[in-house]
């Protein structure tokens, strides 16, 4: 093939409806890579070349996936939620560390125990004490103008509010719930006991969200986790037993709690848009 | 009704009160806010971020009524979709330093509800490119310059193209050029949308803005156009070789002349008067003037 030659229009036109073969092909691409008077020749559609440049754009400047969003995608959340909960400030690294350090000491601190042979139990009462108060602290960081660097930008989305918060806090929870479980076999004493931190953890994490709605997730988290704290401090040390606060009485009790503030969440979900901020009618 | 269903009031406020604690921060604001460029100038704690914090829904008024778009933000289903029209730049709009440029982008367009993976990514492009940002794409927040991230702040505000811009200071940290372009990009805007900004910047405001309000501890001294402004130091500027006896309001210009703005000094010659001439003298004089 030398400079003089340039595909007919029928060849150009062949080409450009994909009916050549392999050899025509490449013979006519490697002419109009250097003949910009054929290039101009082959017709093309404007919109399928916008696409096309749109999805290798999209190959070459779209970021990574972070780790956390490609779990989420693999577990059937959409791409745009895992995307979003990947940059949750409560999932990051630090916050997830936290929390395996919390488990880690607290299942130390169970085998470290030297039990007493009439309350057996007692050891596991470090780990039941500190496991529901753990998704807490996510909580009180998945949401706020003094928590997240981004907030005010955030706060004037239509995302922001309810929608941002539950989504937050409900992948907080479903985190510290998995890390807390690994954990729970580890324990001594019966399996059933060593979980009944699940259902105080439950209504721990609501009610904070329903006293979100009327103050702050962070000084509504700090509330309950302190008064948590005390309860069962209060329970260890003045009580006869030093479990009560787990009996299935008080199971039930935490079932109840978790349900009725999670229904007053969903009543009230308009005033988690409020931050600082009381939204009233101004009519 | 224009492209973006715009009437010529797009944003209504009226009577408006906001405190923090003791502090009256508004008192009684009215305003009505048309498509184009609005510059809202005032010394600090005027209450220019006061107020463009409430029209951005992301602060509630104490009192008074506040429509955008004909909507009522304190109605939660209304607020969401006032959020919906709204591009906000934020006078701190913070940033999260492991995030790239890109990512961070991203991250807003999902709370601006652009679900579309590849849409979303063509419209994070679009922005970066108008803010001149497409080859720090990949670069992380904290290794880009001050000038660099205000404009990724104000590429976040683009995104969706909102028929309802509100920028709060958005060319500080800017350099010369960047804040050219940034007039030109900004006057564009605001052919087609309504555009409020917030600046201590008077040759901004002379720049671009058809119209100012001048803000003096919570409510508008002024509310004109810049030549407007400009026009209320008519006859009260003068220049003069000599230093004028206190207490009027001078500076020492590059040419070693004096300018005085108020009473003539003594030998002054009357000068032609800027916007921040205008301005200066407004915050002197608390009167209300309307031009």
């Amino acid at each position: 093939m030398n400079a003089q030659w340039h595909p007919s229009g029928d060849l150009i036109t062949r080409y450009a409806a994909g009916r050549l073969d392999s050899v025509q092909v490449m013979s006519v691409e490697s002419h109009i890579a250097r003949c910009p008077r054929c290039r101009t020749a082959v017709p093309y559609d404007e919109g399928w070349l916008e696409s096309s440049w749109d999805g290798i754009a999209d190959v070459v400047d779209a970021p990574r996936t972070r780790p956390l969003a490609r779990m989420l995608r693999g577990a059937g959340v959409p791409e745009h939620v895992a995307t979003f909960l990947a940059a949750t400030p409560a999932l990051v690294r630090s916050w997830v560390v936290a929390v395996v350090a919390v488990l880690s000491f607290a299942v130390a601190a169970a085998h470290l125990a030297a039990p007493d042979p009439s309350r057996p139990l007692d050891a596991l009462v470090p780990f039941l004490a500190v496991a529901p108060v753990l998704p807490l602290a996510g909580i009180a960081l998945a949401y706020g103008p003094r928590v997240d660097p981004v907030h005010e930008v955030q706060a004037a989305t239509p995302m922001a509010g309810a929608r941002t918060l539950l989504l937050r806090a409900l992948a907080v929870l479903v985190v510290a719930i998995a890390l807390t479980g690994v954990a729970t076999p580890l324990l001594p004493g019966p399996p059933g006991l060593a979980a009944a931190w699940l259902t105080p953890s439950l209504a721990l994490s609501a009610g904070t969200l329903a006293l979100s709605t009327r103050f702050s997730p962070l000084a509504s988290a700090a509330a309950l986790a302190a008064a948590w704290l005390a309860a069962v401090t209060a329970g260890g040390v003045l009580g006869p037993d030093a479990l009560p606060l787990f009996s299935p009485a008080a199971q039930a009790a935490y079932g109840m709690a978790a349900l009725a503030s999670t229904l007053l969440v969903h009543l009230r979900r308009a005033r988690l848009d409020r931050g600082e901020f009381r939204w009233k009618s101004m009519a | 009704m224009e492209k973006h269903g715009l009437t010529d009031a797009a944003v209504s406020v009226r009577d408006v009160n906001r405190r923090f604690g003791r502090k009256t921060v508004l008192e009684r604001f009215s305003v009505e806010l048309g498509r184009g460029v609005t510059g809202l100038l005032g010394p600090n704690g005027a209450g220019k971020t006061t107020l463009l914090r409430i029209l951005a829904t992301t602060l509630a008024p104490d009192a008074g009524e506040v429509r955008t778009f004909g909507l009522d933000p304190s109605d939660p289903a209304q607020r969401t979709e006032v959020r919906r029209r709204l591009g906000y730049l934020p006078q701190d709009p913070g940033y999260y330093p492991h995030f790239t440029a890109f990512e961070l982008v991203e991250y807003v367009a999902i709370l601006k509800e652009l679900t579309g993976r590849r849409e979303r990514h063509r419209e994070v492009r679009r922005v970066l490119a108008e803010t001149d940002l497409s080859g720090a794409a990949k670069t992380k927040v904290r290794k880009l310059s001050g000038g660099m991230r205000q404009r990724l702040a104000l590429a976040q505000a683009l995104l969706g193209d909102p028929a309802l811009l509100i920028l709060d200071e958005p060319t500080v940290g800017l350099d010369p050029e960047q804040r050219m372009r940034f007039r030109a990009l900004v006057s564009r805007l605001g052919e087609s949308r309504t555009v409020l900004l917030s600046t201590h910047q008077t040759e901004d405001v002379a720049a671009l803005c058809e119209r100012v309000i001048v803000m003096r501890e919570g409510r508008a001294v002024f509310d004109g156009t810049p030549s407007g402004l400009a026009s209320v130091a008519s006859g009260q500027v003068w220049l003069s070789e000599s230093a004028p006896p206190a207490p009027v309001l001078f500076w020492r210009t590059s040419d070693g002349r004096y300018r005085t703005l108020g009473a003539a000094p003594p030998g002054g010659l009357s000068a032609d008067p800027g916007v921040e001439d205008g301005y200066l003298l407004l915050l002197g004089n608390a009167a209300e003037v309307s031009a």
